[in-house]
């Protein structure tokens, strides 16, 4: 799922344009850091080492401006991150309307999602969400509100503006050919912070967010299904 | 509790563990009263199946009286002799709501770890490997059951134990494998394996109507049993040329339906004609899927081969020619007992079938890494060892 595609959706993507300064602050603290090592120990020999120099003055004012000619010229920004986008797709055994209604609940995800801890309505819209840390250091709380509805067949919902957690998303719901229930797709968004340097390591991290939220789906299907989610935690074994 | 925990490669141990609790409010804890090896745990021991984590409890084939329920079961109660199927279904989903019971959606909580080898995840199966749910295992003195109002069925009072337990898989095993073949009367059905599986599906084969059916095995005494107690003619391949034998057994035609009830780790003698050609042509190494190839081969044209048997992952030099050019059915599948067992009661009932001779070594849960290597090496004539974890 694309960008654009979101869009059609009902969502605005928050762009942070800024046309001068393109250097994020990671970046600009290393350049920093870099110009001024390099300026430290070259400038006293500027005419045998004028590369290293200009070099140095070139990090420098990157740094201290947040401003690189070189991105303008690449037409770059690292303060722009793109979303990282994640799409989960699974059937589900229970009339559209049903599964519709459970989903919209949103009181009911923690049920299914492991990491959230709770989710509370305010009003039709407007909605506050508070999810563990993996790793069990705590909980993070962020607003959203449903930016788009269309009863049975879409929820698309968004983080409202200045978020901790900046993301996106909506879940679809279709029928299954041959009665076989509803097909649900989950796409869901999420704005890296921190710049290039956080999309980075949020790339890192896609596979095993994207895992997590299958698993989230798939126990949404066993809930709502079987009633209950399959488990092996706690049962016996000779394991000491 | 006692339990026969895996440890590794043929490494069977009786450990103390955690007796078993309720986990989920459709479980119910049974009190096994027996519980069967099958050839499918060969595969397990002798290291096979991948995912197997030591102190894993094994066992799949088991009856038992029933001692807990969670809140949700409303078909059981507390001492109900029950056999439990060794497939786990939700009872709920798409392929259950269709009795497809081995295909479940909802039972494998590993389904992530299966779906990396088979794409979908398949149900959840006790006792085996975590890619099948990792759910402990019936050879010990109590095991948890989950989904229990849809796997447990109560035993009727008229059929007993030694009977009902081969219920709960290696009857219903058999059963599919003769309906997958797709057994119609009059046909000649040859089946590979004249093990406990093998002889239920020569049985079901026919009740289903087949004329002749047709044990293929390499162990005298199993031929014979097949024989004696599932009336079938028998060869041994280890003194004929089969696929002669099943021309001259069927006019020249071929058996309508040939089963393999054999797997993964069939042996051979290595002579099959198609595969010696292919063998010689492609310089390939020889595997283990020699029953599946010799099954193919043998098929008459537009005939069906079903595969009971148990395979993991990849075999090689599958006569892909001989299958598509003689038009044949290929099917396989593990069992979706659930959907048989009312009828195969029925059955037992009326003699028409009879697992109880399989049951031919009752044994302690202690003597369960001797009774593996019996069952594996098939010494002292055995069928089924069979443990009885309060005896």
């Amino acid at each position: 799922m694309k960008t654009e595609q979101l869009l059609h959706a009902g969502y605005h993507q928050p762009k942070r344009k800024n046309n001068f300064n393109n250097v994020n602050t990671a970046e600009r603290l290393l350049s920093l850091a870099a110009g001024g090592i390099l300026l430290a120990k070259h400038y006293k020999r500027a005419l045998s080492n004028p590369i290293k120099v200009l070099t140095g003055a070139y990090l420098v004012y990157r740094g201290l401006s947040g401003n690189c000619p070189l991105y303008t010229g690449l037409n770059k920004n690292s303060n722009e991150t793109n979303a990282i986008n994640t799409r989960v797709i699974f059937t589900v055994n229970k009339p559209r309307e049903e599964v519709y209604r459970y989903w919209r609940q949103l009181e009911n995800l923690p049920f299914f999602m492991s990491h959230l801890q709770r989710v509370d309505q305010k009003n039709d819209v407007q909605s506050e969400w508070i999810a563990k840390i993996p790793g069990g250091v705590g909980t993070i709380k962020w607003n959203a509100e449903i930016v788009k509805e269309i009863p049975n067949e879409l929820i698309g919902w968004q983080s409202v503006e200045n978020s901790s957690i900046d993301n996106a998303g909506k879940v679809e719901f279709y029928d299954a050919p041959r009665g076989q229930g509803t097909v649900l797709k989950v796409i869901f968004s999420y704005h890296p912070p921190a710049g290039a340097l956080g999309e980075g390591v949020a790339k890192l991290f896609n596979p095993l967010f994207k895992t997590l939220l299958k698993e989230d789906i798939r126990a949404f299907k066993q809930v709502i299904e079987a009633g209950e989610v399959a488990t092996i935690k706690g049962q016996s074994s000779g394991r000491k | 509790m006692k339990a026969l925990c895996w440890n590794g490669v043929r490494d069977l141990r009786v450990e103390r563990v955690p007796d078993p609790e309720i986990l989920n409010p459709k479980d119910a804890i049974i009190k096994v009263t027996m519980s069967s090896v099958c050839g499918s745990d060969l595969h397990l021991i002798n290291g096979f199946v991948p995912s197997m984590r030591a102190g894993d409890i094994i066992g799949h084939e088991f009856i038992g009286e029933v001692v807990e329920t969670g809140a949700e079961v409303k078909n059981l109660k507390k001492g109900d002799r029950v056999v439990v199927i060794s497939v786990i279904g939700c009872g709920e989903c798409q392929y259950c709501k269709e009795e497809t019971w081995s295909l479940c959606d909802n039972s494998n909580p590993n389904g992530l770890l299966q779906e990396k080898i088979y794409q979908y995840p398949t149900a959840g199966i006790f006792g085996y490997s975590h890619l099948f749910g990792g759910y402990a295992g019936s050879h010990a003195e109590y095991i948890r059951v989950p989904f229990a109002d849809h796997g447990a069925f109560k035993i009727p009072e008229d059929i007993s134990d030694e009977k009902a337990v081969f219920v709960s898989d290696g009857v219903p095993t058999g059963y599919m494998a003769a309906e997958m073949a797709a057994v119609k009367p009059g046909d000649i059905v040859a089946v590979w394996g004249a093990g406990g599986v093998g002889q239920m599906a020569m049985q079901c084969a026919y009740a289903m109507g087949a004329e002749r059916v047709i044990a293929i095995d390499r162990l005298d005494y199993r031929l014979a049993n097949a024989a004696r107690y599932s009336g079938a003619d028998i060869l041994n391949y280890e003194d004929t040329d089969i696929l002669e034998e099943l021309k001259e057994a069927t006019g020249g035609r071929g058996p309508d339906c040939c089963i393999d009830a054999v797997g993964m780790e069939a042996h051979t003698t290595g002579i099959e004609h198609v595969y010696d050609k292919t063998k010689q042509f492609l310089r390939l190494e020889s595997d283990r899927a020699s029953v599946l190839r010799q099954a193919i081969a043998a098929c008459r044209k537009g005939g069906t081969v079903s595969v009971v048997g148990v395979y993991a992952g990849l075999v090689d030099k599958i006569p892909m020619g001989l299958f598509m050019n003689k038009g044949l059915t290929i099917r396989g599948g593990q069992m979706h007992g659930q959907k048989y067992v009312p009828m195969l009661f029925d059955l037992i009932r009326r003699e028409i079938i009879n697992p109880e001779f399989l049951l031919t070594h009752p044994v302690s849960l202690e003597a369960g890494q001797k009774a593996y290597e019996m069952f594996n090496d098939k010494t002292n004539k055995c069928m089924r060892a069979v443990f009885k974890p309060f005896n």
